[in-house]
């Protein structure tokens, strides 16, 4: 890369170029994660036993997780309300990414994009709040449900998960949509073709042919919602119910309410690895690697 | 079984602009039949209809006798090999072969038979477990065959499947495509812009333009009798020369072609007195020496080069008009070079009037 840059900028530049980036991986990034790990390790003390005795570095903070059964309850349920989520999403985005790629004419297709990006030029919790106005108990989904005579009482869509499962649907859509769009915009149409001149159905053709080229897109798409669903805080903050707290909302609660630092950035941490661990295991299933992906 | 493929007045339009006009036309079973035309004729689009990618606007497709209207492109008879193969990457050369028997739920070890079979076929024993992308241009070429055979579908759609090739490579695929249409049995349906392949393959070639079918004829018919100008000059190389008619009685015509004088020519019976006709004579239908019942022209030399087995003369005639000269090389002489006159004679049997300017 130095050398690239140096050919092309000379190398007073090159250097200057490359110090920035490295300031800000390092300052950036790197460092102050580093320091939640390390601040994970360490008890919570006032500022006078700081480098104290006291201060040394145990698992304590991590055990907490463990041995609270809400949180470890609430931590699986972020996870595994996650996952549906992520699958929710793809079941949505496949047939919009397939027909925007392959079905629709161009200026149908850039329409749709158009439509489909707009909401996401306003702010995520005003999107968010809108959701909470449309699927209230009062409010206008009862409303028409009630109007088509479809329920004769209205539904409490806020109470359980379902106000942020759809939430957060509608919040990650974009994130999913894009990369299977692009992977199937590079397939052949000739190569649907083919399968249906073979005497495939749609099923089989979507599964044979459609679904392997797309998978590096699929399994990109699932990463990203995944991501933004388990780290997510406006949705179920503003959708959710007492009952169906996001993990995110007990660390953020560690960090400002219980002041406890130390606490905070180990639930976080823990969080982490298992979104990574995640990322592992969906690169496993698809079979694709981080070159696949970086496409 | 009859495997006939029929248009039936088909028409098909897109938007405000009309692809294939209104078309009537009958290809045999067992036929090999081709679309010459050039780019953007509508040749993809005829091949469209019949494997039911599209459907017409008007007039129906009928496969063997039975109307293809509301069945889809997964349960007709055909199979096509697309202009760029549309091989799957992602499978092996046999699943690739495979794909049209697994959908019909065929067993595995009938469809490693009938794959291995085929393999044999188009002369790839042993391919079967290797990557598409291992394979070469003319190898892929096969397996594409070889998977479009495998459906045993009453028809075959080839659309522009050489094009890609070298030419060596090009006519040796020629001749195997023949074999194995031979062998099969299957109604061919065989697209091209390349009048060789259409003229060396094909029992009938249908001759398109601009969405409408010129000429429906055997390449020599074609060749030899042309029916429009469009035609005249695809098919073959061809001198067009131009001329109001001046007597037309039953098959032979006369044209006053200007300062090139009276020429005459055979025509379809379709001129009228007065009206502007062509004269198309082809390259190698002139001669240096005048024979009896001869109509000749003068013309200058601009150009003169040896291709071996014969030489091309290009020259003008005192109306600025170029012609194309083919010659035996064995009547090379040292007065035929450039700027030297020469007269050159043709016979009028060889000659064909057609009605118009003749600029296609
Ligand atoms: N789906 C379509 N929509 C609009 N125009 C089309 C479509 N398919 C083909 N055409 C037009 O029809 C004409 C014939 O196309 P095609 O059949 O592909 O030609 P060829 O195969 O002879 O080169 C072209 O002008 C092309 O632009
Ligand atoms: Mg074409």
């Amino acid at each position: 890369m130095f050398s690239q840059l140096k050919s092309r900028f000379g190398s007073g530049l090159a250097v200057g170029i490359i110090g920035m980036i490295a300031i800000w991986l390092i300052g950036m990034v790197i460092l102050p994660q580093l320091l939640m790990v390390d601040y994970s390790f360490r008890p919570n003390l006032l500022p006078a036993d700081i480098g104290g005795p006291k201060d040394t570095y145990s698992l304590v903070n991590y055990e907490t997780l463990f041995s609270n059964k809400i949180h470890l309850a609430i931590f699986f349920k972020t996870i595994w309300s996650s996952v549906l989520v992520t699958g929710l999403t793809l079941v949505v985005s496949y047939p919009i990414a397939f027909y925007l790629a392959k079905v629709a004419t161009p200026q149908k297709a850039a329409l749709c994009l158009l439509l489909l990006i707009i909401p996401f030029w306003i702010n995520e919790i005003l999107r968010t709040f809108s959701w909470y106005i449309i699927l209230a108990y009062k409010g206008p989904l009862n409303a028409l449900l009630l109007g088509l005579g479809l329920i004769d009482r209205p539904i409490r869509f806020l109470s359980g998960d379902g106000g942020v499962l759809i939430g957060m649907v509608y919040a990650y859509i974009l994130f999913m949509i894009f990369p299977i769009y692009n992977a199937i915009e590079s397939l052949d149409t000739n190569q649907i073709k083919a399968a249906r001149n073979l005497g495939a159905g749609w099923i089989r053709t979507h599964w044979r042919v459609v679904i392997p080229h797309a998978k590096p897109g699929i399994a990109t798409g699932c990463i990203m919602t995944f991501m933004l669903a388990a780290g997510s805080y406006a949705v179920p903050a503003l959708l959710g119910s007492p009952g169906s707290r996001w993990f995110t909302q007990i660390i953020y609660n560690w960090f400002f309410e219980g002041g406890d630092w130390n606490q905070g950035a180990a639930y976080a941490f823990l969080l982490l690895v298992i979104c990574i661990g995640f990322i592992a295991l969906v690169m496993r299933v698809f079979k694709v690697g981080l070159g696949d992906i970086a496409k | 079984m009859d495997s006939s493929v029929h248009l039936d007045n088909t028409v098909m339009q897109f938007g405000d602009f009309t692809a294939i006009q209104k078309t009537d036309l009958t290809i045999q079973s067992g036929e090999f039949f081709s679309f010459l035309g050039p780019s953007g004729c509508g040749k993809t689009t005829i091949l469209n209809m019949i494997s039911g990618f599209i459907d017409p606007t008007q007039g129906d497709i009928k496969i063997g006798g039975k109307s293809m209207r509301g069945v889809p492109a997964n349960k007709r008879p055909t199979s096509m090999i697309f202009q760029n193969l549309a091989l799957f990457p992602l499978m092996t050369v046999a699943e690739n072969i495979e794909f049209g028997l697994e959908v019909r739920g065929v067993s595995k070890s009938e469809r490693k038979k009938a794959s291995d079979r085929l393999l044999e076929l188009v002369a790839l024993e042993g391919s079967g477990t290797k990557k598409v992308s291992e394979l070469s241009g003319g190898q892929r070429q096969r397996i594409a065959i070889a998977r479009a055979l495998a459906v045993e579908p009453q028809v075959l759609l080839l659309d522009e499947p050489l094009s890609a090739l070298d030419l060596k490579l090009r006519q040796h695929m020629r001749t195997e495509l023949k074999a194995i249409q031979r062998k099969t049995g299957i109604t061919f349906i065989y697209i091209t812009h390349d009048q060789g392949e259409a003229l060396t393959m094909s029992d009938r070639v249908a001759v398109m333009s601009a969405g409408r079918i010129q000429q429906v004829a055997d390449p020599i018919t074609l060749y030899k009798d042309p029916h429009t100008a469009f035609v005249a000059s695809f098919v073959g190389e061809n001198n067009g020369v131009s001329g109001k008619v001046v007597a037309a009685n039953s098959d032979l015509v006369v044209l006053d072609c200007g300062p090139l004088g009276k020429l005459s020519g055979r025509s379809h019976g379709n001129v009228a007195v007065g009206a502007d006709a062509t004269l198309f004579i082809r390259p190698e239908h002139f001669r240096l020496q005048a024979e009896d019942g001869m109509h000749t022209l003068g013309a200058t030399i601009d150009e003169v080069n040896f291709e071996g087995a014969y030489l091309t003369l290009n020259a003008k005639t005192p109306a600025d008009q170029a012609l194309s000269i083919q010659l035996g090389t064995h009547q090379f002489s040292e007065s035929l070079k450039k700027g030297a006159p020469v007269s050159l004679s043709y016979n009028e049997q060889d000659a064909i009037v057609i009605a118009g300017e003749g600029h296609v």
